[in-house]
């Protein structure tokens, strides 16, 4: 990756944020209020049960959920609505290629976003009087490899929304369907740990609730979490590839 | 055309270039064989009426269209399989004024797409205030673009595709929806960069006076095909009719008209009344107006005065493909 695009392209999304720190932050103070609609609501429902780490368990969920969620939007919307300004095309001008504008732009807001998930992390911990292991080195590599599967998502729906314009109705559905992917039971059957974020869900509550280190969870699992992560990026990227063929051929790069 | 093919400075060259878009059962040929090239310096127009193909025509080139067949070159080069390393050779302002964010201030957008084509921006912030200035937007540099006016943003865009600093330059309709203070301040701009900065420019337009003005030559396209790849000059000249009409008392007598018709050939005396006349002669070398004088003086014709025909692109652009009511060769 070039020095020079990296820069500009943190720079570029840094003026953003800002510009729009409002936004930025009305869109964390939103996912605060439903996390605390969600505890208060489960506390005073499960106050006869013995609530136990469930908490700890909503408090991870809803982490990396919300992580999911900023990472899939800035790419499928993004995506669409650069296609639609008209900036998409000039992406697809740099002699980088439009590949590698992506993914420094992707780059840049995940540290964006990883600093606002740490920010609603701690206003969670703070709210609900939990205390949850935080050894980075564990809990960072785990968490990005639990959300990869959502920018193979992201890029799957991006690709289609280029060909197929309606396909933007879908988008935020799709937010909600996380939310299941999140609460299966991994135990259930073997498949389900290929759905995105529920297998990674389930290790980062072992290290972060349960206090383990990376190095302690099963092989198996480690792998099995870099396989779901390697093969939905990789049919991410091939669907928009696909479809950014078609886009080429159809002349809809440039189509509003 | 031989000639053309062997110049050295064949900084573009498009050959055979065909786009059909199929959709919905529906065929467009949109391009259909064209080819031209362009030379390094020259301001090239792509003239030709709505939906002739220019847009196409540019989004090929730059691949951001998949053509069906043809070749193009940048710098000697096959766009089509070195993309990228063509793609540092070319910059483009797409039609329409949405090829910048529009959350960011024209500063913002210049430093953004010259770092998207790999320019350092921190070692060329000179370059690009330069930039900005040149194009009038001094004042609003710092003004989000959603706020200026359809003049200003398109500015904006040409200040970003000039910050990628290129030395072939696409412009489609770079003066569509401008007022005409600054299209002229546009047209102004691009001849510059032709003869300061020595680049070459492809610019699309359906506006015979934009491309009469700013293009040393001209490619007409109408319906995706190529049909006359000529200078400005030759253009206009081709179709220069040196037509006068000649204003007088007195008549023109047999023994006079036939004084006239030896030395020019297209004359027309349409009646007007008895005491008057109306002469219209085609003149074809400036000099033989004294010719012209010389003859009605001796026959004692008195001329009240004379107008003359301005010959322009737009009918030699109408006349070629054939919107005017009685075309002349
Ligand atoms: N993506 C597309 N899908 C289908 N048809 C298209 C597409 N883009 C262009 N066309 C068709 O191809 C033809 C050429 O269009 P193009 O935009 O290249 O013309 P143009 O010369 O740029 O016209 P204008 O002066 O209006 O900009 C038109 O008939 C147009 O309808
Ligand atoms: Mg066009």
């Amino acid at each position: 990756m070039n020095w020079i695009l990296l820069r500009g392209v943190f720079e570029k999304t840094i003026i953003m944020w800002r510009r729009y720190l409002f936004n930025s932050l009305s869109g964390l103070a939103t996912m605060y209020i439903v996390f605390c609609l969600l505890f208060f609501g489960f506390r005073s429902v499960g106050a006869a049960i013995d609530v136990g780490d469930t908490v700890e368990g909503l408090v991870v969920g809803y982490l990396v959920w919300v992580l999911a969620i900023m990472a899939y939007s800035e790419l499928s919307w993004s995506v669409l609505n650069e296609a639609q300004a008209g900036t998409l095309e000039q992406m697809y001008l740099s002699p980088f290629g439009f590949h590698w504008v992506k993914a420094a732009h992707l780059l840049s807001t995940l540290v964006l976003q990883l600093a606002m998930a740490g920010v609603m992390l701690l206003l969670m911990l703070i709210t609900t009087g939990e205390r949850l292991s935080l050894d980075l080195f564990s809990v960072l590599p785990l968490l990005l490899l639990t959300v990869a599967p959502v920018y193979g998502v992201g890029y799957m729906l991006g690709g289609l929304a280029l060909v197929y314009k309606r396909i933007q109705a879908f988008f935020q559905i799709v937010q909600f369907i996380f939310i299941a992917f999140l609460v299966v039971p991994p135990g259930g059957s073997p498949l389900v740990q290929f759905l995105p974020l529920n297998l990674g869900n389930h290790l980062l509550r072992q290290v972060m609730v349960g206090g383990a280190s990376i190095l302690q969870l099963e092989v198996v699992d480690l792998g099995m979490l870099l396989l779901v992560a390697a093969v939905y990026l990789a049919a991410g990227l091939l669907v928009f590839f696909r479809c950014e063929r078609v886009a080429r051929r159809d002349g809809l790069l440039g189509q509003y | 055309m031989e000639q053309e093919e062997l110049r050295l400075d064949t900084v573009l060259k498009v050959k055979g270039l065909t786009k059909t878009f199929r959709r919905r059962g529906r065929c467009v040929s949109a391009v259909r064989d064209m080819s031209f090239s362009a030379w390094s310096g020259e301001v090239l127009g792509l003239l030709g009426p709505n939906g002739a193909g220019k847009s196409t025509t540019i989004k090929c080139i730059l691949g951001l269209v998949q053509p069906d067949s043809g070749e193009v070159e940048v710098f000697g080069r096959d766009a089509m399989q070195h993309r990228r390393e063509c793609l540092r050779m070319m910059s483009a302002v797409l039609e329409g004024s949405r090829n910048v964010y529009w959350r960011l201030t024209p500063r913002e957008n210049v430093r953004f797409f010259a770092s998207i084509q790999g320019r350092d921006v921190r070692r060329e912030t000179e370059r690009l205030e330069g930039l900005l200035h040149l194009l009038g937007l001094g004042d609003w540099v710092d003004v989000p673009a959603m706020e200026l006016s359809q003049g200003m943003k398109q500015k904006t865009a040409v200040a970003c595709a000039l910050a990628r600093d290129t030395p072939l330059i696409f412009l489609d309709e770079p003066t569509l929806g401008l007022d005409v203070e600054t299209s002229i301040e546009m047209r102004g701009m691009i001849r510059h960069l032709a003869e300061v900065e020595q680049r070459t420019v492809v610019l699309s337009s359906h506006d015979m006076k934009v491309v009469q003005q700013v293009c040393d030559r001209v490619v007409i396209i109408e319906d995706g095909a190529v049909v006359v790849d000529d200078t400005t000059d030759n253009l206009i000249s081709l179709f220069q009719r040196r037509l006068y009409r000649v204003r007088g008392s007195g008549r023109i007598d047999g023994e006079t008209e036939r004084q006239l018709r030896e030395i020019f050939r297209n004359i027309g005396l349409p009646d007007v009344d008895d005491d008057s006349f109306l002469l219209e002669v085609e003149v074809a070398r400036p000099e033989a107006l004294y010719d012209l004088m010389d003859i009605l003086r001796a026959n004692g014709i008195l001329v009240e005065g004379i107008s003359q025909d301005e010959p322009d692109l737009e009918r030699a652009f109408l006349q070629i493909i054939g919107r005017e009511e009685g075309v002349r060769a």
